[in-house]
């Protein structure tokens, strides 16, 4: 990794957050780099998803420092927020609109002009193959079409970082090698992609680093060949499960199965 | 999308705006959006969700709405320009207006208020805090300007011609000072629910302002009548110190302060708090906006429920009412559906209000009519409990509609032989949930009226109410229960049968005077309402 002579294009050195008297990150330390496709993985509750709406300026009152494109975001400037695309983990968005109206909107909030918005926000829903629902209001979409609609808003403005939380969900099996690809071209035209899934099989395959999160702590961090190294297991759900310390999903698997067999007929 | 004329009278704002530090491209541009969506939304009042798949032709619901507003202004003028007791008229005229506003605000703007889908959207995108929070209270005032300004067209061109021009601006200015309060009242409010209850807790209360708004909406034309003569009393007022609690009282002694001639000291306290008070208000609500930010996380973070009440209760008359299995499963099922879905309880509580509160209307009517408690005692006028009856058909046909229609695959998956314990036992849960404590209750009021003698007239009607449930639920050939969306115009599309089910229950109660000829024709009617209810219950659910 070529992590000696650039400058970090997001650094976070001695994140910490409390929830109502609970902390959920302890202590997070990070120095991500252009270009770089990092799989942040954990269980539910890890923090992932904090991390990510902190680095957004989404949550406030954490401790620690957060630097993005060089500069400490607790200043209140929002203006780095340009240059940041966000998928959330749940699929918000203003859902009586359309797409057209959605993504036009979307598009001249980060600064583009409203033609320019609605040109590419049409070309990119024809790639993904929604042309025909561009006037349809997005309450009427499956899920998997809200989702490639989230994931166009979040493109539109050409942004220099992705933050995508679960970018995945709801796809069919051609539409995720679409987004595979097209993440890896990103990263090679030097874009940063942070993005966290519990999919193991693919963020093994697509990511450059893998960040495993446990109980708000950094546990592993490194090349999917790294990690098989240190740790001497074979897929990255072993590494997982050896990591966030869960053995017990066989004794959990077979208590459900004997509490399913209790029917009588 | 279309561009808004409010918009375009803002445009000329643009510089102060900007001034003040804000992105007005920005702002303008998320007004726009909110406006857009707020055409599309239903309306309370109106009841019409939007079916159409084009947004265009639906972008001015609310502005159609706004007639209905406008109408009920043109109600207020009698009070505005009649009578010559100025305190009592205004106090009325705000009383019914902080009603009708703050009820509006809270049933139709409480998505608004209450949007947390803005944190994410708007929060992950280079837009300062200042220009979201403006938008937000631009939104407001835009529909505040609106409602207020429907509201209140009729009265103040009264007041107007009645008064005069300065009588005009003072009522102008305290209905403003009265929205600053509403605003300030309504969100704090919120505030408190959100800080002690959980968001489940506060849609519920949205929901119930939403159910009241419909029913006084229903009752008070009603009520109208009545208001009239109100306006002819010749009280002098007396200022009593728990006035202080009457806000509409503080807004209208500014009036009687300087037009009506009374300048107590009570009254200039009251103008001074009608002033002060809304900006009181204000200044503590922009205090806890930070706070109010943080609550309203809760409404999409679920906190664990502790196990809901009712308990044994349904499970214990389930058996003793069911006889099936199959039957008592839906009738518990139907139970909770019936207790805890938003949609049906908007739409069916304000006609189980009414059908409450109409046999006292008429009864009220009678009395008024020149007719003597003693006469009204020991005559007919308790076979107005058949008006409770009211409530049963849109009662019945609401069972097929849910907010979540895309559930009902569960139907289809379970293996059952066949519906009928399915209607059966959602028949049963209506009526024990809904339509046996109307009748519960009224008949206590009545009894405690009427006297013991009407007991076996009492028990006619409900054998007669139960039939009438069963033959509703018949004619309106409904749908699996809990499974279709519901939909704009549901309830009218079927009013040929409404009359015709209305005209039924006329039949039942003329059927029921007709048997009042000697004191064993009750019984005799009794006898037949009972087999006849047999009867049909085992006819009603065949093919099905």
């Amino acid at each position: 990794m070529s992590e000696s002579n650039h400058e970090p294009i997001i650094s976070i050195q001695g994140l910490e957050m409390n929830y109502g008297g609970k902390q959920v990150l302890k202590g997070i330390n990070l120095d991500v780099y252009e270009g770089q496709i990092i799989g942040y993985i954990g269980p539910n509750g890890a923090g992932k998803s904090t991390t990510v709406k902190i680095m957004l300026g989404l949550v406030k009152g954490y401790s620690g420092r957060v630097r993005i494109f060089g500069k400490d975001i607790s200043n209140g400037e929002v203006e780095y927020k340009a240059r940041i695309g966000y998928v959330p983990e749940v699929a918000e968005m203003y859902d009586s609109l359309t797409p057209q109206e959605y993504l036009t909107f979307v598009g001249e909030l980060y600064g583009l002009e409203r033609r320019l918005a609605d040109h590419k926000a049409q070309r990119l829903m024809e790639q993904f193959g929604l042309e025909e629902v561009y006037f349809n209001r997005i309450s009427s979409l499956s899920k998997g079409m809200r989702q490639k609609v989230l994931l166009i808003s979040s493109l539109l403005h050409n942004p220099d970082i992705l933050f995508l939380d679960e970018p995945l969900s709801g796809l069919d099996a051609n539409s995720v090698m679409v987004v595979k690809e097209m993440l890896a071209n990103l990263a090679a035209e030097g874009k940063t992609i942070f993005y966290s899934s519990h999919i193991m099989e693919v963020v093994e395959k697509i990511s450059s680093r893998i960040i495993l999160l446990n109980e708000g702590n950094v546990v592993a961090d490194g090349s999917f060949e790294q990690l098989q190294e240190q740790l001497h297991e074979g897929t990255l759900e072993e590494i997982f499960t050896e990591l966030t310390g869960y053995h017990e999903h066989k004794d959990t698997a077979a208590r459900i199965v004997s509490i399913v067999k209790e029917v009588q007929r | 999308m279309s561009d808004f004329k409010t918009l375009i009278l803002l445009d000329r704002c643009k510089g102060l705006f900007e001034k003040a530090g804000m992105d007005y491209v920005q702002m303008r541009r998320i007004l726009q959006v909110k406006l857009t969506m707020d055409g599309r939304r239903a309306s309370t009042l109106i009841g019409k969700t939007s079916r159409s798949a084009d947004p265009e032709e639906l972008s001015n619901q609310f502005m159609k709405s706004l007639w209905i507003y406008a109408v009920m202004g043109v109600v207020m003028i009698p009070l505005v320009v009649m009578g010559h007791n100025l305190i009592f008229q205004m106090s009325f005229v705000f009383g019914i207006l902080m009603f009708m506003i703050m009820t509006s605000l809270i049933s139709d703007f409480s998505s608004v208020l209450l949007d947390v889908r803005d944190h994410t959207i708007l929060g992950s995108k280079p837009v300062n805090v200042k220009t979201i929070n403006m938008a937000k209270a631009i939104h407001i005032m835009i529909y505040l300007f609106f409602i207020t300004g429907s509201l209140t067209a009729a009265p103040l061109a009264g007041a107007l011609f009645r008064y005069g021009i300065l009588f005009f601006l003072v009522f102008v200015l305290e209905i403003c000072l009265m929205d600053l309060l509403i605003v300030a009242i309504t969100a704090l409010l919120y505030w408190l629910v959100l800080r002690f209850f959980d968001g489940e807790k506060l849609k519920d209360i949205i929901n119930y302002v939403q159910i009241s708004l419909t029913m006084v909406m229903a009752v008070g034309y009603q009520l109208l009548a009545r208001v009239f003569n109100l306006v002819d009393l010749q009280i002098g007022y007396e200022a009593h110190w728990w006035h202080v609690f009457l806000f509409p009282v503080w807004f209208a002694a500014p009036f009687e302060m300087l037009f009506g001639g009374h300048r107590g000291e009570a009254i200039i306290v009251f103008s001074l708090l009608s002033v002060f008070l809304p900006l009181l208000a204000v200044w503590i609500y922009v205090r806890t906006i930070p706070s109010f930010e943080a609550n309203l996380r809760k409404l999409s973070n679920q906190t664990a429920r502790k196990k809901g009440r009712g308990g044994q209760w349904p499970d214990v008359l389930g058996r003793w009412i069911c006889r099936s299995r199959e039957e008592q499963v839906f009738f518990r099922f139907a139970l909770g559906m019936i207790r805890k879905e938003r949609d049906y309880k908007l739409k069916v509580y304000p006609s189980l209000g009414l059908s409450l509160i109409v046999p006292f209307i008429f009864m009220f009517n009678t009395f008024h009519s020149g007719s003597s408690w003693e006469d009204i005692r020991s005559g007919n006028s308790y076979l107005l409990l058949y008006f409770c009856g009211l409530v049963v058909p849109s009662a019945v046909m609401m069972l097929q509609y849910t907010s979540s229609p895309k559930g009902a695959w569960i139907f289809d998956t379970v293996p059952l032989r066949d519906h009928v314990p399915v209607y059966k036992g959602t028949l049963k849960a209506c009526i024990v949930q809904l339509i046996l404590p109307i009748f519960v209750v009224e008949s206590i009021v009545f009894t405690l009226i009427f006297g013991v003698r009407i007991l076996p007239d009492l028990l006619v009607i409900l054998v007669m109410t139960l039939l009438y449930t069963v033959i509703s639920f018949r004619l309106m050939g409904l749908e699996m229960p809990f499974t279709e969306p519901a939909q704009a115009g549901t309830q009218s599309g079927k009013a040929g049968l409404m009359l015709l089910l209305f005209l039924i229950l006329g039949a039942m109660a003329g059927l029921h005077l007709a048997f009042r000829f000697s004191t064993s024709g009750v019984y005799v009617l009794l006898a037949v309402a009972f087999i006849a209810n047999i009867t049909v219950w085992k006819l009603a659910f065949r093919n099905l």
